[in-house]
């Protein structure tokens, strides 16, 4: 499979969860383990674009899967715009939930770029947060699409390519 | 001069945790690191007959097993908090009985978790069934089971308190209202499960922990304790914690993590999985109250009398702290002068009770503010209007309670009509009005509550007779290192609440630097963070002593700094100033010598110091926040020290065709004091909130009569997702604490102690047409519904 845009080839047991693989075969700890049954949405990833139950597959299912954690949504320096919106709306405390978060949001904005505040919230159900009432999260995530937007849109009125999906700062 | 603290400056912290680069305790990693995993009873309560782990110690991967029976021989029971009328040995695994479902036996350390938790499947133990005990009122009667024979009750403390005139005033009332109130077992239940890491030293017999318990300073105390080591060779880190909220701790499991390393002669690491941390962890304590207001004709409340009964589970290590942390703020915000309070605090065949956000306090608030909605339905009188009549005013303040409690400063009529006003009350009450005759069920709720911050341990005296320990205190670091930079640690590791950025700005405005300039230590080291026994995150006490210790530990530094500056520059300390780094002449910048050069000095070039000036640029502080006092000889006794407040205003809608209440709007005016970051006080009010919004619709966990866990997946216990609350608003007033350094006042629990009863008095005035009293919590689509359909049947 590639993770986070790199070819891994591993043999694993095949009672690996893709959450294990990542967190202990390869090191990837952004990735969290909430509840093991597919509630907390904690553990969320991208797999194929589409987010993903990271603790409800097995790593041997994703075999030649494209797979992107939260370190590969963050910039080498610096956040990603969805990132910056995080922090500058205050949209996390105790950071357990925020890489799910994250994906999930990255998911929504990737197909929806203006997304209405029920459709936030409805996009983020599947993810508990219990630090911020999630208030602040659907600010963070208006915040990220009014931005993207913003250059999105200074970018087509230089008559640049297509608005390019939400990647980074 | 303050120029960083009060801004709402973004978090410090946010950068890793964004990146995915925070550290929790499952991410440590250790050199042949073994996992454990534990077996626990699926009875309620039960004999442990015998236990045979042979076959599971002779599976491969497996290095350790440990059982009760091995953890008894090697080890000493956990010492509690609180102790109980006669010894009551409590290990860190079941010892000959087990007294709830969930309970660990016996725990496996094998090389990974998978391989550890097969090797459980191995053991046999056999069980003698005893019978359970669920309900705490049961468990008081003579006949009920008993968990401990030897205690000969289930009762760990009863006790009546009586504060005024209590008979006079009920019987010069126009009237009584008596109401009967339970709350349900709930948690917060951070993300994150509780977690340890344990490795023993063999060469130096040495033990480290890694750990996301909140409270390292009353832990390494039972470590040594338990394992018999002197605390000098123990060390505790807390690394990121994925939240807290009060249910961070079980020493047993950190206990069990040592045994198994010292057998293994490898770390062992232990993770709850969810099942184990919904079963097995803490729950918020469930209870009983019988409450009578005596009242006169106009609804001033003239004396409260409460008989609390308190479900402990099988809680040993603190008991009867659900009820002292509610005694001192019975009466809310109210001015009532006359208190009876009668306290049980009684043991159950359930989970162990303990500290949950607001702790006590939501079963407070919620019993007193629906007493308040009832009083005013009884005498017509508008609920708001109740509330304005009853407050403890502006010109009372510091106001001591009946118990003994002092309410240090607020304006709490000024706090509703300000929600009020936010709530636009009239119009939401025509809308209701409208919305009725349309045959909407809309309904507004109105709670308001005092939020205590800081726990004074000298309380407990009132139950032990003896002083154990006692007061609120707290202690700090800051040290600007070799090359003028900052470097600040304390001994409450944070759990979300952004105190790296807190105290960075707190020290910033103390030596002129800025908050970028100045490192936080992540968390807590025993071995480096200055720590006391009463250190820890707990009982919201950052405002109350966490501040005093860092600024009590920064001046320090900042008074060298300016002897050293005077020393270079010929001039008086007193004349001294820190400004962008730079130690100069009040009245005359271009004098000045720079932070960089000033620690150069400090360490280096120690002949440049003032003659008698030790080396080095380091202070240590502990602080003692002077408000705790020992317990006063009428039985008065400040238990928790500085009050903030609050008003919740909040519309529900319920659809009498599913149950189901939506909350439309919600209104938090709050007060907590000078705000050190208003940022990082609105996320905490939000999420408070929101977890009292969940404890009163949908999160319960329920037994059933043979003490069997019912919602043990989070399938089953709800909680609030983003589609179940709505965008919270909030508002403040700012009245500073006279008492605490920088007039800061608690905000962690703010809003989860009066949004359970707003909701609930918002439902009930939903259902005004149907006569339904709300007694109880989660108010779930069934609960809804059977309150309909009765209601429907009695006409």
């Amino acid at each position: 499979m590639s993770v986070n845009g790199r070819g891994v080839e591993r043999t694993v047991s095949p009672r690996r969860s893709l959450a294990d693989f990542l967190r202990e075969d390869l090191g990837l700890t952004g990735t969290h383990v909430g509840c093991e049954h597919g509630v907390c949405g904690a553990c969320t990833v991208l797999v194929d674009d589409q987010t993903a139950r990271s603790c409800l597959l097995f790593a041997a299912q994703l075999h030649d899967a494209r797979v992107v954690t939260v370190e590969g949504l963050t910039p080498p320096e610096g956040l990603s715009a969805l990132q910056a919106a995080f922090r500058d709306c205050h949209a996390l405390q105790c950071g357990f939930c925020t890489p799910g978060m994250l994906a999930a949001a990255h998911e929504l904005l990737a197909e929806n770029a203006d997304p209405t505040r029920d459709e936030i919230r409805d996009a983020i159900a599947g993810n508990l947060c219990m630090c911020t009432g999630y208030v602040n999260i659907v600010r963070a995530i208006e915040l990220a699409a009014r931005r993207l937007g913003a250059s999105a849109a200074a970018v087509g009125a230089q008559g640049g390519a297509a608005p390019a999906p939400p990647r980074r700062e | 001069m303050t120029r960083w603290v009060g801004a709402p400056l973004p978090r410090k912290e946010d950068a890793r945790l964004l990146g995915g680069r925070g550290l929790y305790v499952d991410d440590v990693a250790r050199p042949g690191l073994l996992h454990a995993a534990m077996l626990r009873s699926p009875h309620a309560h039960a004999r442990i007959v015998a236990i045979d782990a042979a076959a599971a110690a002779r599976r491969p991967g497996v290095h350790a097993v440990l059982t009760g029976a091995d953890a008894a021989a090697v080890s000493r029971p956990i010492r509690p908090l609180i102790p109980t009328p006669v010894p009551l040995p409590d290990w860190c695994l079941a010892v000959d009985r087990v007294r709830y479902a969930g309970e660990a036996v016996a725990a496996v350390a094998a090389v990974d978790r998978a391989t550890a938790e097969d090797a459980l499947e191995q053991i046999r133990v056999e069980y003698e069934p005893l019978p359970a005990v669920v309900d705490p009122e049961a468990a008081l009667r003579a006949d009920s089971p008993l968990l401990y024979p030897e205690l000969g009750t289930n009762v760990l403390w009863h006790d009546v308190f009586e504060y005024g005139d209590v008979a006079g005033a009920f019987a010069r009332a126009d009237g009584v209202l008596g109401e009967r109130f339970g709350i349900q077992r709930y948690a917060s239940t951070p993300l994150e499960t509780f977690g340890a890491i344990a490795e023993h030293d063999a060469g130096l017999d040495t033990y480290t922990f890694w750990t996301n318990d909140q409270r390292p300073g009353l832990t390494l105390a039972i470590l040594a304790d338990s394992l018999g080591v002197p605390q000098s060779r123990l060390r505790l880190v807390t690394p990121d914690v994925g939240g807290a909220f009060g249910n961070k701790r079980r020493p047993a499991y950190l206990l069990v993590c040592a045994l198994l390393a010292r057998r293994a002669a490898r770390p062992v690491k232990y993770l709850e999985d969810r099942l184990e941390n919904l079963a097995a962890l803490m729950h918020a304590c469930n209870g009983v109250m019988d409450l009578e207001l005596a009242y006169r004709a106009d609804g001033t409340v003239l004396a409260l009398r409460v008989r609390d009964v308190a479900d402990e589970g099988k809680n040993l290590v603190s008991p009867t702290q659900h009820n002292l942390i509610k005694l001192g703020n019975i009466v809310n915000g109210y001015g009532i002068a006359a208190v009876s309070y009668e306290a049980y605090s009684v043991l159950t065949t359930k989970c162990p009770s303990g500290a949950n956000r607001g702790i006590g306090k939501p079963f407070m608030c919620f019993a007193v503010e629906r007493a308040m909605a009832l009083l005013a339905r009884r005498l017509g009188l508008d609920p708001a209007e109740l509330r304005l009549r009853n407050y403890v005013g502006t010109g009372q303040m510091p106001y001591t309670t009946p118990p003994g409690a002092q309410y240090d400063s607020g304006d709490y009529a000024g706090t509703l009509r300000r929600a009020l006003d936010r709530f636009d009350y009239p119009a939401a009450r025509e809308a209701q009005a409208r919305a009725r005759r349309e045959g909407r069920l809309l309904g507004i709720g109105i709670a308001t509550s005092v939020e205590p911050a800081g726990t004074n341990l000298a309380s407990y005296e009132l139950v032990t007779g003896r002083r154990a320990a006692s007061g609120s205190a707290e202690a700090a670091m800051v040290r600007v290192e070799p090359d003028g930079r900052v470097r600040a640690s304390l001994g409450d590791p944070a759990s979300g609440q952004g105190y790296e950025t807190v105290v960075a700005q707190i020290v910033a405005d103390e030596l002129g630097v800025t908050p970028d300039d100045v490192h936080v230590e992540r968390g807590f080291d025993s071995a480096t963070t200055p720590w006391l026994y009463l250190s820890g995150n707990y009982s919201n006490k950052f405002s109350v002593t966490d501040v005093g210790a860092v600024l009590g530990a920064a001046r320090a530094v900042r008074d060298k700094i300016r002897r050293i500056a005077a020393h270079r520059l010929e001039a008086s300390a007193e004349d001294i100033e820190l400004v962008d780094a730079v130690a100069r002449v009040r009245g005359a910048p271009g004098r000045g010598v720079a932070m960089r050069e000033i620690a150069r000095t400090a360490y280096a070039d120690v002949l440049g110091l003032p003659p008698g000036e030790p080396p080095g640029l380091e202070a240590r502080h502990a602080y003692q926040n002077a408000l705790a006092q020992p317990v006063g000889a009428d039985r008065t006794v400040r238990s928790q020290l500085v009050f903030s407040n609050a008003a919740h205003c909040c519309l529900v809608e319920i659809d009498p065709r599913t149950g189901q209440v939506k909350i439309v709007r919600h209104v938090v005016v709050h007060d907590c004091g000078r705000e050190l970051n208003p940022r990082l006080v609105e996320g905490m009010v939000h999420g408070s909130t929101v977890h009292g919004m969940g404890a009163a619709l949908l999160e319960e966990f329920r037994y059933d009569a043979d003490g069997q866990l019912l919602s043990a997946t989070f399938m089953d216990y709800l909680k609030p997702t983003a589609l179940d609350v709505p965008d919270i608003e909030v508002d403040r007033l700012e009245h500073p604490s006279p008492f605490t350094p920088l007039g800061a006042k608690g905000v962690g629990e703010g809003g989860a102690i009066p949004a359970p009863a707003a909701v609930a008095n918002a439902v009930e005035d939903a259902l005004a047409a149907y006569d339904v009293t709300v007694r109880s919590l989660p108010i779930t689509p069934e609960q809804l519904w059977r309150w309909l359909v009765a209601s429907k049947e009695a006409r």
